[in-house]
């Protein structure tokens, strides 16, 4: 919604068309004499040997998996084998041109591509580049290991020693992986070389794969992106989110800084099939894939169909493609055509295609029919290529055997260290900023308009025994965006985007005024797509830079399931720890606005492991836990309440303090002392404690210990448990629907932790297991002051005199349970 | 204009008393003095006699209602007045029918608690919260005898707090028969409430503590004639039995063995008494009661005698003052009349020891000269609490009581 680009009716409305360009399809038709002098023999025969050894890698798995032998070796192992034997070609000439600075990103079928890339890199690097990077993995012990293979003295032979070696024990998950058997089969890679992960998720790397790309562009870095998919993906939505975000119009428009078209390229490898679903002709209706980009983009993304069957083509394709996105003109889309010999997976009984169809392919195979092209063109005898053959299964069995030698490659030892993942699934680091350079930002931040409002706001809500103004009041609003500002003018990597949060300033405003200070290419409108908004968050943190990010209502995590739940939550454990992943992803929990707008859903992301949540209900929580969160490492979700954006600092003596401060994930906040009995609360029922624990004290002589729980994981518990020891009794209070709400979770841990020391089971006051009513009914469906009397009434201790008005007994308990409301 | 009848406090410890049986109906003449029903707290049955005449108009609670003690239990004045009144809150609202009772479960939902009320009987079956007993355990109260007002009828924090500021007499060790009438092959029938709570004890006792009993004997021949001494001198003195002088020798041994004279408050706490407050097991129609002879250790042979002989008949009457059946520091068993030569006496909680007192058998023994000699050996079976004491102290205790009794006119003499 920029004012500066004019929606003209007249031009909106104007009469005319849509044209297209032809899209090439395997136009290239040059022969391998045509091309060996462009090439020279000995890039055109290894191109060869890497084709040999990502084939024989491949059907090594095979043969473990189905025989559990493999030259001899008995071995094997339990996890996922998901070959892409036959497709190695479109590997090799895709990675033929690449180096490490290129960051590629994969499926669950992308052993190939990962050594291909790799095999790229070691050509193009230095003995001494190679030794450096191989003892600097790991502090070397990957390297140690690969030594124990026996002596080479070619530093070459020894890194593709080293990435075989290093990729096989992680399919192994041995200790010597690259990332200690962690990823495995389905998440291995290699960052030095830039092999970013490939992903267990169908479609799961394109968004990610976006926002490495836009890594790049924001922070003037080099190479380009490739994000590697099969034609399966394509019928994902966050695939078409990510590929959409990549090719927003505002890069060219808007963008003063960085303008120009995201550098990455989404390639294809089009097998025909999903698993055992055919593509084109069953389930997609696209013809043919290449078409795709045309319903995204005026550029078509500059798609083409290639052959991925003849290794000169792709590299062909891959040339021109590179330079477009060198020239800013991406993205790119490639249908790479190639064809899966081997099945999904071992137990894949190829019930959806024909004998025939595999040996036709089979013909055309490119290990026989670019081998036989090489001897025809005469570039190699074809006694050489045989020798390479041999050679490539010789290096292949070593590396099987050293990989599959418990010695040699032993497991994680979690009887010896049980704590072994545990420590990796945070990094719970404190970094103030990931990158040296200045940060870009418009105006110097002391005259920046809306950060000098913010900060000559009254910071406590009574001044002089006076009730401050609303609109003079520094609020939870004002809280998080004095925090915000301070973090854009110290970590020059830090970018903020979601829907709206530019000129309009966030839904809830919290980015108001930011649009002064900050230029495009750091604070963006991003489109209403929010698989994409996260996923591209992944892939900027993984990339090296921070995101804070936005979904406007809370409600739509359900959107960007996959990216919070399996990406943004797993890759820092999932990498043993290589990977950071410094995101904080806001969202907002209605209110007024029904039953899609109006949830909240902190136990859904407590419940995934890897993710830090939180969840302030005061300013003064609100700003320490920003700061806490934006200069983590962890990514965070970070719950806000549209009930309580305007409230001023309640509790903390003096009220929010200007100076820069944090708040320890893990910690809580007591803000109201008693003997009698302990409130917890998350959210903004906390105000509703409060009215509760008055009445308590008024009324029935009791006073209330209320505690809020600002961060859910990590949560520390001695605070609570010593509350809970003094007054025997606890009622926990959220806006949750009851049912699988985060509070039980805390309520089975304070039975285990104190049990001696209650008097009553601790009560769970959540909201009904309904759908949200209209706003006009919100005391029916929301905790209120007095369900929590009722529920120390009828749970904890009777109070004299009290009235039940919204009461569960027993039987009630058993009904609502029974009819699953 | 109508009276209230009302529960009377039958001691100042008691809270809330359970109605037994009504005698009267509803629309019954009642004269003052006239039985209207039986009442019971965890100790003892009384009967309630009317304070007013008239005709019993309305009864508030029924058979088996626990009432908290000055509370309103019915209404009589004349036929057909209103005493609407007079109804208690929490009562029921319909007058309870005597000859059909109803149900218990039939209770209404009560959602409006005017007062802290009982959630349940103070029954000793009340669960109690884990918060409750860490309390009780702490602080030496049996929880079990708190009044629950916890939801559930559970006892709760402040239930314990309560008995701790106003602590409950302490339980009859008794064992009323249960007189089922059958009419059937079996009648399954209800313990009452002191029935209850002697169940609870007994179990309790045998459950949580670690009981063993040492039997030994006496020579007789010392009191047996020092009795019939008494009997010649007449007046109160003639009423000495064998008994009394086996307390009074008891209340002067304990004091070397505080051991023995105790109260266990938990595993790791013993309380420690500086008198010797005896509990007597007295037989009566309703079971065996034991009330206390408070600081024995001061009193005289005759003074112990007299005050046994008043508390026994206090209890056959059923009118003992409660707090008269709570204190005691040592309890003595006597069987001894019943034909028992040896029993298991079982300790009264939390005391540490209880002593049976057995009957006399005529034993032989060979004197130091080689002659045979016919003497009355008298049994006493001691049984105390392994983690008050060892087993070497109980049996000097026996042996010093036994040395003692031999040896009774000395003791006297002291």
């Amino acid at each position: 919604m920029p004012k500066s680009l004019f929606v003209d009716p007249a031009e909106t409305r104007a009469a005319g068309k849509i044209s297209f360009n032809d899209i090439p399809v395997n136009t290239y038709n040059k022969t391998i004499k045509q091309e060996r002098k462009k090439f020279g023999d000995d890039n055109l025969v290894r191109i060869y040997r890497d084709i040999t050894v990502l084939r024989e890698f491949e059907s090594m798995l095979n043969q473990i998996k189905t025989q559990g032998l493999y030259n001899g070796i008995e071995t094997t192992y339990p996890g996922p084998a998901h070959l892409s034997i036959g497709q190695e070609a479109a590997c090799v000439g895709q990675a033929y041109l690449l180096d490490q600075n290129d960051f590629t990103f994969g499926s669950h079928r992308s052993h190939s591509e990962i050594l291909a890339k790799a095999l790229s890199c070691i050509n193009k690097l230095s003995d001494q580049e190679l030794m450096t990077i191989m003892e600097g993995f790991l502090g070397g012990s990957a390297l140690r290991a690969t030594e124990k293979l026996g002596k080479t003295d070619s530093v070459k032979e020894l890194a593709i020693r080293f990435i075989l070696y290093g990729t096989l024990s992680e399919i192994f998950a041995r200790d010597t992986g690259f990332h200690k058997g962690m990823g495995g089969s389905m998440h291995a890679f290699f960052l030095p070389f830039g092999i970013y992960p490939n992903n267990a998720i169908v479609g799961g790397s394109a968004a990610i794969a976006t926002g490495a790309a836009l890594f790049k562009k924001v922070n003037d870095k080099q190479g380009i992106v490739v994000c590697n998919s099969g034609d399966g993906s394509m019928a994902r939505g966050p695939v078409w989110e990510a590929m959409n975000f990549a090719s927003m119009d505002q890069f060219h428009t808007l963008w003063e800084s960085h303008k120009g078209g995201m550098p990455i390229l989404y390639n294809v490898f089009n097998n025909s099939y999903g698993m055992g679903d055919q593509t084109r002709g069953e389930t997609m209706g696209y013809d043919m894939l290449a078409r795709i980009g045309s319903g995204i983009s005026p550029t078509q993304f500059h798609a083409e169909r290639i052959d991925g069957f003849n290794p000169l083509a792709v590299i062909d394709a891959m040339e021109r493609k590179l330079e477009i996105l060198r020239a800013g003109e991406g993205p790119v889309l490639l249908d790479t055509i190639t064809y899966r010999f081997s099945g999904h997976s071992t137990s894949d009984q190829n019930a959806y295609r024909t004998k025939e169809e595999i040996d036709a392919w089979r013909e055309v195979d490119p290990i026989i029919t670019y081998r036989q092209g090489l001897v025809d063109a005469g570039v190699a005898s074809d006694s050489k290529l045989e020798e390479i053959l041999a050679e490539t299964a010789e290096r292949m069995t070593m590396i099987c055997k050293a990989a599959s030698d418990p010695q040699i490659s032993p497991y994680v030892d979690f009887k010896a260290d049980p704590a072994v993942v545990e420590r990796l699934m945070f990094s719970n680091e404190k970094i103030e900023k990931l990158d040296d350079r200045e940060p870009e930002v418009n105006m110097p931040l002391a005259e920046v308009p809306a950060y000098k409002k913010l900060k000559e706001k009254e910071r406590c809500p009574i001044v002089d025994g006076k009730p401050v103004s609303k609109m003079k009041l520094f609020n939870l609003r004002d809280a998080l965006s004095e925090v915000i500002y301070d973090r854009f003018y110290e970590d020059p990597t830090l970018i903020a985007y979601g829907e709206d949060c530019r000129d309009w300033g966030g839904a809830f405003a919290v980015y108001r005024g930011m649009m002064d200070a900050f230029p495009h290419c750091r604070l963006f409108n991003s489109p209403i797509a929010e698989a994409a908004i996260v996923g591209t968050a992944v892939g900027y943190a993984v990339s090296g830079g921070r995101a804070l990010i936005e979904l406007m209502y809370a409600d739509f995590i359900g959107c960007a399931g996959d990216e919070i739940f399996n990406q943004m939550s797993k890759w820092q454990a999932m990498s043993a720890g290589i990977l950071k992943m410094p995101v904080v992803l806001r969202v907002s929990v209605g209110s007024k606005y029904g039953a899609q707008h109006s949830q909240d859903w902190t136990a859904l992301c407590a419940h995934i492991p890897g993710l830090k949540v939180c969840f302030p209900a005061t300013p003064w929580e609100a700003k320490g836990l920003m700061e806490s969160a934006l200069k983590g490492t962890d990514p965070v979700v970070f719950f806000e309440s549209q009930r309580i954006y305007d409230v001023g600092e309640q509790f903390h003596e003096g009220g929010v303090p200007a100076e820069r401060y944090e708040i320890e994930f893990g910690d809580v906040n007591k803000v109201r002392s008693g003997n009698d009995v302990t409130i917890l609360t998350i959210g903004a029922a906390l105000y509703r404690a409060m009215d509760a624990a008055k009445t308590l004290s008024e009324k029935y002589g009791m006073e209330a210990e209320v505690i809020n729980l600002h961060s859910l994981v990590p949560l520390d518990y001695t605070k609570i448990v010593e509350s809970v020891r003094k007054t025997g009794g606890v009622v926990l209070v959220s806006d949750a629907c009851a049912r699988g709400s985060f509070l039980n979770d805390v309520a089975k841990n304070i039975t285990e932790l104190c049990f001696d020391d209650l008097d009553a089971p601790p009560v769970v006051v959540g909201a009904r297991n309904w759908i949200t009513p209209p706003f006009e009914f919100d005391e029916f469906f929301f905790p209120q002051a007095s369900w929590i009397l009722d529920a120390i009434h009828e749970k904890l201790v009777p109070l004299a005199g009290h009235t039940v008005e919204n009461g569960c007994t027993e039987a009630e308990a058993y009904r609502r349970a029974k009819q699953g409301v | 204009m109508a009276n209230a009848v009302i529960m009377p406090k039958a001691g100042i410890t008691v809270e809330s008393c359970i109605i037994g049986t009504w005698e009267k109906k509803i629309g019954d003449e009642v004269k003052v003095g006239d039985i209207l029903f039986t009442y019971e707290t965890d100790k003892a049955s009384f009967e309630c006699e009317s304070t007013a005449e008239g005709t019993l108009l309305e009864i508030f609670f029924a058979e088996g209602d626990e009432v908290p003690c000055l509370v309103n239990v019915c209404a009589i004045g004349a036929q057909g007045e209103d005493c609407s009144s007079l109804r208690p809150e929490g009562a029921a609202q319909e007058a309870p029918a005597v000859e059909a009772p109803k149900a218990e479960e039939a209770k209404p939902e009560v959602k409006t608690a005017p007062v802290i009320e009982a959630t349940a009987a103070s029954d000793g079956s009340a669960p109690a919260s884990p918060r409750a007993k860490k309390l009780a355990e702490r602080a030496g109260v049996d929880y079990s005898l708190a009044t629950p007002t916890g939801p559930n009828g559970r006892i709760i924090e402040r239930d314990v707090r309560a008995i701790m500021e106003n602590p409950p007499a302490e339980k009859v060790v008794a064992s009323a028969p249960v007189q089922a009438i059958a009419e059937e092959e079996f009648t399954d029938v209800k313990f009452s409430g002191i029935r209850r709570a002697i169940s609870k004890s007994m179990h309790t006792s045998l459950s949580t503590m670690a009981q063993l009993t040492h039997n030994s004997t006496f020579d007789a021949t010392n009191i047996l004639s020092y009795r019939k001494l008494l009997k010649a001198a007449g007046d109160d003195y003639a009423g000495i039995t064998l008994g009394d002088i086996v307390l009074f020798a008891v209340s002067r041994t304990l004091k070397n063995y505080p051991d023995l004279n105790a109260h266990m408050l938990d595993d790791n706490n013993i309380r420690l008494f500086k008198h010797v407050n005896l509990g007597v097991a007295i037989d009566t129609p309703r079971g065996l009661m034991v009330p206390t002879i408070f600081r024995a250790d001061e009193k005289s042979l005759l003074e112990i005698s007299l005050e046994v002989k008043a508390l026994a008949a206090q209890c056959r009457e059923g009118n003992i003052n409660p707090d008269l059946l709570t204190g005691g520091t040592f309890t003595v068993s006597n069987l001894g009349a019943l034909g028992i030569e040896t029993f298991t006496p079982v300790i009264n909680p939390p005391q540490t020891g209880i002593l049976g007192v057995c009957r006399s058998v005529d034993r032989v023994r060979k004197a130091a000269d080689g002659s045979i000699d016919v003497y009355p050996a008298m049994g006493l079976s001691l049984t105390y609490d392994h983690r008050a004491l060892d087993g070497a102290p109980a049996s000097r205790f026996l042996k010093e009581l036994g040395e003692n009794l031999e040896k009774f006119t000395a003791l006297l003499a002291k």
